[in-house]
């Protein structure tokens, strides 16, 4: 028990050695390192795409918050000419505070129900932001957003380095908000709603709650994009985005913190490793969807578990053949 | 406001109801039975589109006999989809969502490499346009209309007068208990999937000689299929005439007054509001 | 009285589920609430819980009106239940389950939850201590890092019955608590129940089975949502309605 949990955490210090070395190993070449920055925003938005499905509301609209907080900041940086310490974390606000409002009156739908409100509630959010046009620029899109700092213009390192902090910041809390009682009463509505509101935990409230914080996160991930990239366009937060991040988190494996980790990680660059491949790279992500579906129902972070299982199993088996043999 | 631009409006109003509803049938019909949310279900009415498009131009195919080829090719993918894709995974969503997303990839990056990004329309059924009291009707548009209606007319017939699509019926209202009435569950769940895929496939069909095929036509139809599935209310087959009808109304005549992503807002925002008062929809049964 | 409802009625779709039904359960009693299927039992028990908003009546529970509050608040109240079916958190392991139970003993807002005082540390703590005592106390201590769902039938059961004490409660609602048990499980629950009576926990419980209505101090039989006797034991098996509507249908 205490061995695997020092190996764990050599694990995870060699995973962050490497991250923080990123930038030496590939010679600061900057689409590598977009690229990086781009992964690590998509793990902090599928992470708290995890904490509003740990409490068992699945949500078909995350991208739709992450747009929220985007175009917030966005609009805060260029049109009010706000610093982004500021316009930051009012982007993470308002996508939070827009998730409750949009999850309070929906709190007593449930399950495939609950899936379809939160589809047409992004989609909703995705509209307003294009018909929103002198604010936002519309079908066109918002450009010349503020970068996150005057010195950090053309340059990639830096950006990288701050959302590696970011991502990792965001994580130890999203971590510690799931392993804590608010966790716990999450992972009790997700099993039996009933049976959880039968011992004294208000439904409504817990759900709301993982709205809440998914909610901002997300825009916060958001927020941060609107500054990195410094355009936004509405497309990037529609209904197949939103799907994208459910699958990401999926063929991560839903029930692990490192679900989402390993699959933001892994789809997201797909793509772009084979870009050589020009149009015909997003069918390598087909194929590893394919692969996944069918071999590892836990999704990639369920495949040790399920690998090592399996070898318990074939052992067994083999010592009570040769015990029945004997 | 005009008269004709209104009768206009009313001709278009028909013909998208119609395709919505060739769509969204399809979609309900997986999903009451199986409890399949198939996303992929728009990619396969993109796919339909295209198939429709290279055996009338490349083949030199006559229209009609193209239309029927791609919804009997589409409808067999179906049956390939639901025997190795949602049957081995049946009951559990995740797995099914992942699959249904693999597909949408697949198929989707598949016409893009194929095709690119060039402009194709189906040619017209019957082209030109006639006129009735001052107002222009394409042909095409009439063509649609008709061929959906046509179409509709014989799938509810099969679902309400077959021996089989009263099981499917059955099957759908309460999967265990048709499974205790010794009705054939795979049987069932083949023949939906069937006719699933080949209505979205004639949708595809129908609606490329209406627009312009795009490979990523699909994403905003699977929203309009859902859409018109919530409306009616999940379970309900029959629901789902009207609720295509209320959004054909709707995304006909909006855009007389609003712009194009308002249209989309108002749409949604019917939905989130019957969805507030009705979670289970106009026809659907309390849950 | 702890608990007493006056004209409870339910209405579903224009059929009577409850009908005008008065019971009542004093302090430290074993009530029987019996009736054949359909009966409407299990309706009560989701109207008192606060599960199902009631049609007309009125329930007081502990002095107070309870009438119309939610299914959390009367757990806060002291009202803990059991279920005919998924009774646990079936992903949880025993001693999880008794753990996420005790979500209201002792209490820690969000804050201290999220931020990890050192007071919610306490508290946390205490609610460890408190699931293993309750562990002890049913006898479930030797599986307490099973998965729920892996454990036999009866003692899922058991585990319902121990999920509901951890809400501290001056009531306990059982419903159909042996339903499905074996004889072996049967007398280890029968066990558990006198313990939680000594206890000075009041019981409402759902049976059947007429015979383990001998531990029960009153029972209430109800047929089609109406109360169609009620008295000890022995004087409801001698009522007529009662014989009749348990087994005058027992020929087909």
């Amino acid at each position: 028990m205490l061995e695997s949990r020092w190996s764990k955490l050599a694990g995870l210090l060699l995973l962050l050695v490497i991250l923080f070395l990123v930038p030496v190993i590939v010679g600061g070449r900057p689409y590598v390192l977009h690229v990086g920055v781009m992964v690590l925003l998509n793990i902090i938005m599928v992470s708290s795409l995890r904490t509003i499905f740990l409490s068992g509301q699945i949500s078909v609209a995350h991208a739709a918050f992450v747009g929220c907080g985007a175009y917030f900041a966005g609009v805060l940086a260029k049109q009010f000419a706000l610093a982004p310490w500021i316009t930051i974390p009012a982007g993470a606000i308002m996508a939070m505070v827009l998730g409750v409002l949009l999850g309070i009156p929906f709190t007593r739908v449930r399950a495939i129900y609950f899936a379809m409100v939160s589809l047409f509630g992004g989609i909703f959010l995705v509209d307003l932001i294009r018909v929103a046009r002198t604010w936002t620029g519309g079908g066109t899109g918002l450009s010349k957003i503020p970068p996150l700092a005057q010195s950090f213009v053309g340059q990639k390192v830096p950006y990288y380095y701050c959302t590696l902090a970011l991502t990792i910041v965001c994580l130890i809390i999203l971590w510690r908000i799931e392993h804590s009682r608010v966790g716990m009463n999450w992972k009790a509505i997700a099993q039996s709603h009933l049976v959880a509101s039968s011992v004294g935990i208000n439904e409504a409230f817990y759900r709301v709650l993982a709205l809440a914080v998914g909610c901002f996160f997300a825009g916060l991930a958001g927020a941060w994009y609107a500054h990195f990239n410094m355009t936004l366009s509405p497309d990037s937060y529609g209904f197949l985005p939103s799907i994208f991040l459910v699958m990401y988190m999926l063929v991560g494996g839903q029930k692990s913190f490192a679900g989402p980790i390993i699959g933001a990680g892994l789809l997201y660059s797909i793509p772009e490793i084979f870009r050589r491949l020009g149009t015909a790279a997003p069918l390598v992500l087909g194929v590893v969807m394919l692969i996944v579906v069918y071999l590892m129902p836990e999704g990639l972070a369920g495949l040790y578990d399920q690998l090592k299982g399996q070898l318990l199993k074939s052992r067994e088996e083999r010592v009570t053949k040769s015990a029945a043999e004997d | 406001m005009s008269g004709s631009l209104l009768a206009q409006s009313a001709v278009n109003a028909l013909v998208l109801s119609s395709l919505y509803i060739l769509m969204a049938l399809g979609f309900a019909l997986l999903l009451s039975i199986m409890g399949v949310v198939n996303f992929a279900h728009a990619v396969i009415y993109m796919v339909g589109g295209y198939v429709c498009y290279e055996l009338i131009v490349t083949a030199g195919l006559n229209n009609w006999v193209a239309l029927a080829i791609t919804a009997l090719g589409l409808g067999l993918f179906g049956l390939f989809l639901e025997r190795f894709g949602f049957r081995p995974f049946f009951g559990n969503t995740n797995r099914i969502i992942v699959l249904t997303l693999a597909v949408i990839v697949i198929l989707e990056s598949l016409v893009n490499v194929l095709v690119g990004s060039e402009v194709r329309a189906i040619p017209s059924f019957w082209s030109g346009s006639f006129q009735i009291k001052g107002v222009w009707i394409a042909h095409e548009r009439i063509i649609a209309f008709v061929a959906a209606a046509v179409l509709l007319i014989a799938v509810f017939t099969f679902i309400r007068r077959s021996r089989t699509g009263q099981q499917m019926l059955a099957t759908s209202q309460d999967f265990v208990g048709a499974t205790l009435q010794g009705i054939n569950i795979y049987r069932i769940t083949a023949i939906a999937a069937f006719i699933a895929c080949a209505l979205a496939a004639v949708a595809g069909g129908l609606m490329g000689s209406l627009m312009f095929l795009n490979p990523f036509a699909g994403d905003q139809m699977l929203v309009r299929a859902i859409q018109v599935v919530i409306l009616a209310g999940i379970g309900s087959i029959g629901g789902v005439l009207v609720g295509g009808l209320i959004l054909g109304v709707l995304n006909a005549f909006l855009p007389l007054w609003l712009e194009g992503s308002a249209v989309d807002a108002v749409g949604v925002a019917v939905i989130i509001v019957i969805m507030l008062f009705r979670p289970q929809g106009l026809f659907g049964h309390e849950a | 009285m702890l608990l007493k409802t006056r004209g409870l009625s339910k209405v579903f779709g224009g059929l009577r589920a409850v009908a005008d039904l008065d019971i009542q359960v004093a302090d430290g009693q074993i009530v029987g609430l019996i009736g054949p299927n359909g009966a409407g039992k299990s309706t009560v028990f989701n109207l008192i819980t606060g599960v199902l908003r009631p049609t007309a009546g009125q329930i007081i529970f502990d002095g107070a009106d309870i009438t119309n509050k939610k299914a959390h608040v009367t757990a806060k109240l002291g009202i803990g239940r059991t279920f005919q079916s998924a009774y646990l958190f079936p992903d949880f392991t025993v001693l999880e389950n008794l753990v996420a139970a005790s979500f209201l003993h002792p209490k820690c807002n969000f804050w201290e939850a999220t931020l990890r005082t050192p007071g919610y540390r306490r508290k946390e703590a205490a609610k460890l201590e408190q699931a293993k005592e309750i562990l002890e106390f049913v006898g479930l201590e030797p599986m307490q890092d099973e998965l729920a769902k892996n454990l036999a039938h009866g003692y899922q059961k058991v585990l319902g019955v121990a999920r509901a004490l951890a809400v501290k409660p001056k009531l306990l609602l059982l419903d159909e608590p042996v339903a499905g048990m074996t004889a072996e499980e049967i007398a280890f629950s029968l066990d558990v129940f006198k313990k939680i009576r000594e206890q000075g926990v009041a019981i409402l419980l759902i049976e059947h089975n007429l015979e383990f209505m001998t531990l029960c101090d009153r029972v209430f039989v109800l047929n089609f949502g109406h109360k169609i006797a009620e008295g000890t034991p022995q004087e409801v098996r001698k009522d007529a309605d009662v014989c009749e509507a348990f087994f005058g249908t027992e020929d087909d």
